[in-house]
């Protein structure tokens, strides 16, 4: 055979993956509007409710007396699930524009298809969590658990990012326009709102506190607070590993799904 | 069916929408396609010929019925058969942020080129579709002839034995249409296989060895476009009248043969008798004082195969 050689060793889910990620690394450069909202928005967010909530820290036995400590946190986690649902939208546009057919009828594991893309979100998001972490700094945030903190907070804010790329893909495959969109963002607040993200669980009450109390957002959430309010420790990190791995397989298996769905509908 | 045929098909369904009332896309096309020969798919709009041809590529499963591509099941071996056929779809889906190259270079990880290997061939393609100077712009800003000549050689970073090109020309210009359509002769003649889907009759006559007629989602006619032009036998003669006049007109030409289908405004007989008939037919029309504003002599048309097996004309209806 001439230049044209193949190799079972090249038809690899990562070469793909690796390929397809720096597409998608590319186009965010190209088009940086469609990355500048995942990133000034929880920027935002993290002044804005520290700034106008800053009295919660007056509330009797609130774990920290910065404001900013207990938003800062809230928001790149936010941020993160955004970065994540975003690989939803990008996907639709693939499918709407055809491009997705390209992708399907090449040889490579359909596994790649996803782990392409689930990459480039990852370096979004530790490309959010950081700018996010250094405006937070600059606005009076603190780190009081040190290394292990700050890495618990990439490791919730990452593993929030698969689960959320795995809904939102999931949601692209079987929508494959435009109102898929609605949904990935609308079960994205509930869940997020529905959880400690604005307040302790201690000073909620009746159903509120019975959902923000399940709802695994809260031990998400606790685990990226774990830098920001005291000192790591392993009760309140072990929930927050806990639900980003059981969350990540249900989702991701829900993506790998509907990929496969897509050639039967 | 010989086992050798890079394309069969056997009864091939494929049914969309609810199991209450599913709208059936396909239903039950059965599908030789010869090893070396460019065969054509001819259609109009919804016929289902692009449902046909993403059963066949792998991106649609049939409800029911059988096919292999190149040797491969299409359902049980999906990926041998990805892995053989090069595919350049409908909207010549390409993403308008990336350029030429980086299109061509990623395509070419996706069916595992070796490393090494990937930039050489990548070039040679580019070169291959005339394309090597706009190899560093971004597709968005390439004409849909540059972008369909881009599809054709991403279909054939692997090079394929089998390629699929569904509607390539759609929305072209003469121009470009004549030049991908040498590039389809010079692949075909290199030995690859072509199954091309067309609305357009002059393509399919042009380029294909044999074609097969689909309508309604049925194959109903199929072979060599000269002997199914033979079939028809009879020219076709087109006239306009007097508007009033035309139950006369129809009533004349009726006692010369067949009447045909055709667009609205135009009457059309295939004349039994042949092209000779043709005074024969102006005579009786002045006999009956019927003015002719406007005579057309077709010889037998794809067209006329398609009006003939389906009772509609495909040209009127693009």
């Amino acid at each position: 055979m001439n230049t044209t050689q193949f190799s079972n060793t090249h038809l690899s889910a990562m070469r793909s993956s690796r390929a397809l990620s720096a597409r998608g690394m590319r186009n965010m450069r190209r088009l940086p509007s469609t990355f500048i909202p995942t990133l000034a928005m929880p920027i935002f967010q993290a002044i804005a409710f520290s700034g106008t909530f800053f009295a919660i820290t007056k509330l009797p036995g609130f774990p920290t007396d910065r404001s900013i400590n207990w938003y800062l946190p809230l928001a790149v986690v936010m941020g993160s699930a955004f970065a994540g649902v975003g690989l939803g939208f990008t996907t639709i546009r693939d499918i709407e524009t055809g491009f997705f057919d390209r992708l399907r009828m090449s040889p490579t594991p359909r596994s790649a298809l996803i782990l392409g893309s689930l990459i480039m979100t990852w370096v979004r998001t530790v490309i959010v969590v950081t700018m996010v972490v250094i405006v937070g700094f600059g606005f009076g945030a603190r780190l009081t658990g040190g290394v292990v903190g700050i890495l618990c907070l990439y490791v919730a804010s990452i593993g929030l990012a698969t689960v959320s790329a795995g809904w939102g893909l999931g949601i692209a495959y079987r929508f494959r326009d435009m109102r898929g969109a609605a949904i990935m963002q609308l079960t994205l607040f509930l869940v997020m709102f529905l959880s400690s993200a604005q307040t302790p669980l201690y000073v909620m009450t009746g159903w509120l506190h019975a959902v923000a109390r399940v709802n695994p957002a809260t031990n998400v959430l606790r685990l990226s607070r774990q830098g920001f309010l005291g000192d790591v420790t392993w009760n309140g990190v072990w929930g927050g590993l806990l639900a980003l791995v059981g969350g990540s397989i249900l989702t991701l298996t829900f993506a790998y799904t509907g990929l496969r769905g897509l050639e039967r509908d | 069916m010989s086992s050798r045929s890079p394309i069969v098909a056997s009864q091939l369904v494929r049914h969309f929408g609810s199991s209450d009332s599913p709208v059936r896309a396909v239903d039950g096309v059965d599908l030789e396609v010869r090893e070396g020969e460019i065969f054509g798919f001819l259609g109009p709009n919804g016929a289902g010929k692009s449902t046909t041809v993403r059963m066949l590529t792998t991106l649609l499963r049939p409800t029911s019925g059988t096919a292999t591509v190149a040797g491969f099941d299409i359902v049980r071996e999906a990926d041998k058969v990805r892995r053989n056929i090069g595919v350049a779809l409908q909207d010549a889906a390409i993403d308008p942020l990336m350029t030429g190259n980086e299109l061509l270079e990623l395509q070419a990880v996706l069916y595992g080129i070796a490393p090494s290997s990937v930039k050489p061939r990548a070039g040679e393609l580019l070169e291959r579709v005339g394309l090597t100077a706009a190899a560093d712009r971004r597709v968005g800003t390439y004409s849909g002839g540059m972008r369909r000549r881009l599809d054709l050689a991403l279909s054939l970073i692997h090079e394929p034995t089998v390629l699929f090109l569904d509607e390539p020309t759609t929305g072209l210009d003469p121009m470009s249409r004549v030049t991908l359509w040498e590039e389809v002769r010079r692949l075909n003649k290199e030995g690859t296989t072509v199954l091309l889907t067309t609305q357009y009759l002059e393509e399919a006559d042009q380029l294909a060895d044999r074609i097969a007629i689909i309508d309604g989602g049925k194959i109903v006619r199929e072979g060599a476009p000269r002997d199914l032009k033979a079939q028809v036998g009879a020219p076709t003669l087109l006239i306009t009248v007097d508007h009033g006049l035309e139950a006369t007109a129809s009533r004349v030409l009726a006692e010369f043969g067949d009447m045909r289908p055709t667009a609205e405004g135009t009457l059309g007989v295939g004349l039994a008798a042949g092209a000779r008939a043709v005074t024969d037919v102006v005579r009786r029309l002045d006999e009956e004082g019927v003015v002719v504003h406007r005579l057309e002599l077709n010889e037998p048309s794809l067209d006329d195969v398609f009006a003939e097996a389906t009772g509609h004309r495909l040209e009127g209806e693009k």
